[in-house]
């Protein structure tokens, strides 16, 4: 995956915060707006370096929680802590099955010493954390702690 | 910019504005913020204020909820926030209000050497200790630690990095609860946490964090300088890191459990991110026991870092580092919740003190402070940005009134988002040289949204809480090379 330099091509907006950085992804189905988020999360986390792809690695992962919107934030924080054991920044998210409650993927990664890593982000947080129905589709904002 | 909070402050004084418990319904407490007119102005641009107000809705929350001048915008706490519960009356204890990274904090050491000496040294210095000390997101550190050692860095904290050869004895009298925090239990950290911690012992971390060789450019007190001994022209060390992602990954998998007891405890709360718990619940008291776990590995950590610290000095200087006189002066968390027991309305209470970016700071005679400082009070340790000052300042009788706390920094003042908008890597680079200051940062990014222009003026902070009388200005320090993460 490239990261373009310019933030309109950018499948997120960045919201201003003091001290933290918050993202807004809108998608037409709840799919893709787990899966942009988490794109956008590696986008600001990691930019890619080296031309050659070091190893890569292929995760399945489930996740479980009480609503939607902690279940985006299960699947955000799982990421980076996974991440940051595995040494990996992953680049590819696939939902296999999503609900209100329950996610499904598989995630592919590749070695970090591949990337300049950015920006430290400590976890996804429940600040101004919304995850709602908008029009023809969803739209979710997040903030992150760095 | 127009201001973002309009919300009616009541002026106490000249260095005290209350938020009325009538601002919203559901306070327990009023707000309280320690600052100026001028400050106030900043603090207005953002959500600061209505997060103080939030935390005022904490159950057993005593007082109120407090602000330190160097307060801004967080998730759920703002920073720069203190919260006291009672324990005995269902206080709650939330790890949104000691954050990520827990135990973050700073030390500060001292050196015989005076600048005049090592001027032309700074250099090798700050390239020695960026080679030496790993820093950056996610680094590992040339410290490996098994799984039975990481445990033991766990219960032990900083007196495992001593026994470890990593220091000396007197380094733990000189460390906030002597370098390790009782009551922590390993079993209440889960291995995720354990792997995601496993590689970061001696390792700076990155964002705000950094390692900083500075210059005592203002003496305030004199006695109590030559109590620390210190004097003009001297040159001393300031390292501020934290728990890594070890105390992240605690926070959030505790955070996200609290969330389930706000209905367990009919806890209501206008942020969710405040989740929280009676101290005296199993929840409580199980993410107290993981949160001093973090405590302790941030004291081992930054006994590391200063350790590292020590032998690149060494090596640079090629001189012991005893002959150089690299003592710790004092190092303090401005990331943790802590029991303490405090004089509550004539009566003598058992507290949950949350400092969210803010340091403790007890005064002379207090029954936490070692005995060579126990006429001084204590020593509290105020780094600044890259590009103005640092400050040492003591406890005092008057901090009572914040449950012994005050601030902990500059304070941001412009968002990341901001900094990389408006300011050049290279340009600010040349703006520090010039003024004397050698920076090496592991990432232009890191650089940028550190500049001196996105904290608000520390010397400006320091003034309010030193005229609110809540700490007491006893030297100051300018950067002379800065390590950023």
């Amino acid at each position: 995956m490239s990261f373009p330099k310019d933030h309109s091509q950018k499948p997120y907006k960045l919201l201003e915060h003091t001290a933290d950085i918050g993202i807004r992804v809108k998608s037409k189905n709840l799919k893709g707006v787990f899966k942009d988020a988490a794109s956008a999360m590696f986008d600001i986390l990691a930019e890619k370096q080296k031309r050659k792809i070091l190893a890569q690695k292929t995760l399945s992962l489930k996740q479980q929680a009480a609503n939607k919107e902690e279940l985006l934030l299960a699947w955000l924080n799982e990421l980076l802590s996974l991440s940051a054991v595995k040494g990996l920044v992953f680049h590819s998210f696939t939902i296999k099955r999503i609900d209100e409650n329950n996610l499904e993927a598989m995630v592919k990664g590749e070695d970090s010493r591949g990337y300049e890593i950015k920006t430290e982000i400590k976890a996804a947080t429940f600040n101004g954390l919304m995850l709602k129905k908008s029009g023809s589709g969803y739209t979710a904002e997040v903030v992150f702690d760095v | 910019m127009s201001e973002l909070t309009q919300l009616k402050l009541e002026k106490i004084d000249e260095y005290r504005f209350r938020i009325p418990r009538s601002y919203k319904p559901g306070m327990r407490v009023p707000g309280i913020i320690y600052t100026d007119e001028k400050l106030l102005k900043d603090i207005r641009q953002d959500k600061a204020l209505e997060q103080v107000a939030n935390v005022a809705f904490l159950p057993g929350i005593v007082g109120a909820s407090l602000a330190m001048p160097d307060i801004h915008w967080g998730y759920g706490f703002c920073i720069g926030g203190v919260a006291a519960t009672d324990i005995a009356e269902g206080g709650v204890i939330s790890p949104g209000g000691v954050g990520y990274d827990i135990n973050c904090g700073v030390r500060l050491l001292k050196t015989g050497l005076q600048y005049e000496q090592i001027k032309d040294k700074i250099e090798d210095l700050v390239y020695a200790l960026f080679s030496d000390v790993p820093s950056g997101v996610g680094s590992k550190g040339d410290i490996r630690v098994s799984a039975k050692e990481e445990r033991e860095i766990l219960v032990k904290g900083a007196k495992w990095a001593v026994e470890k050869g990593f220091g000396i004895r007197e380094d733990l009298e000189c460390t906030e609860e002597y370098g390790a925090i009782e009551g922590a239990d390993p079993k209440a950290v889960s291995d995720r946490a354990y792997e995601r911690g496993k590689a970061q012992s001696g390792t700076l971390g990155s964002g705000n964090h950094f390692l900083e060789i500075q210059v005592i450019d203002q003496l305030y007190d004199s006695r109590l300088s030559d109590s620390f001994g210190l004097e003009l022209g001297q040159i001393t060390v300031m390292i501020h890191s934290g728990s890594r992602g070890l105390g992240y990954q605690i926070c959030d998998e505790y955070v996200r459990s609290m969330v389930r007891c706000l209905e367990k405890y009919k806890i209501n709360l206008p942020d969710r991110q405040l989740a929280c718990a009676p101290v005296k619940s199993p929840e409580g008291e199980s993410y107290l026991a993981a949160m001093k776990c973090a405590a302790n590995y941030a004291w081992a950590n930054r006994q590391c870092l200063m350790h590292l610290t020590r032998k690149a000095f060494e090596r640079v200087l090629s001189q012991p580092w005893e002959k150089l006189g690299m003592y710790l002066v004092y190092d303090v968390a401005h990331n943790i919740a802590k029991i303490e027991k405090h004089n509550v309305g004539g009566q003598e209470k058992k507290l949950c003190v949350h400092r969210k970016g803010a340091t403790r700071a007890v005064p002379a005679g207090h029954a936490a402070l070692p005995h060579m400082y126990k006429e001084t009070g204590q020593p509290v340790i105020i780094p600044g940005d890259m590009g103005r000052n640092s400050y040492l300042l003591v406890g005092t009788e008057k901090s009572s009134e914040t449950f012994f706390s005050t601030c902990h920094g500059a304070g941001r003042l412009k968002s990341r988002t901001a900094a990389t908008r408006s300011i050049d890597a290279n340009a600010l680079l040349k703006d520090l040289k010039s003024k004397g200051i050698i920076v090496k940062a592991s990432g232009r990014d890191t650089l940028v949204e550190e500049a001196p222009q996105v904290y608000k003026d520390v010397n400006e902070v320091v003034d309010v809480v030193h005229n609110a009388g809540i700490s007491k200005r006893v030297c100051r320090m300018r950067p002379l090379g800065v390590i950023k993460g």
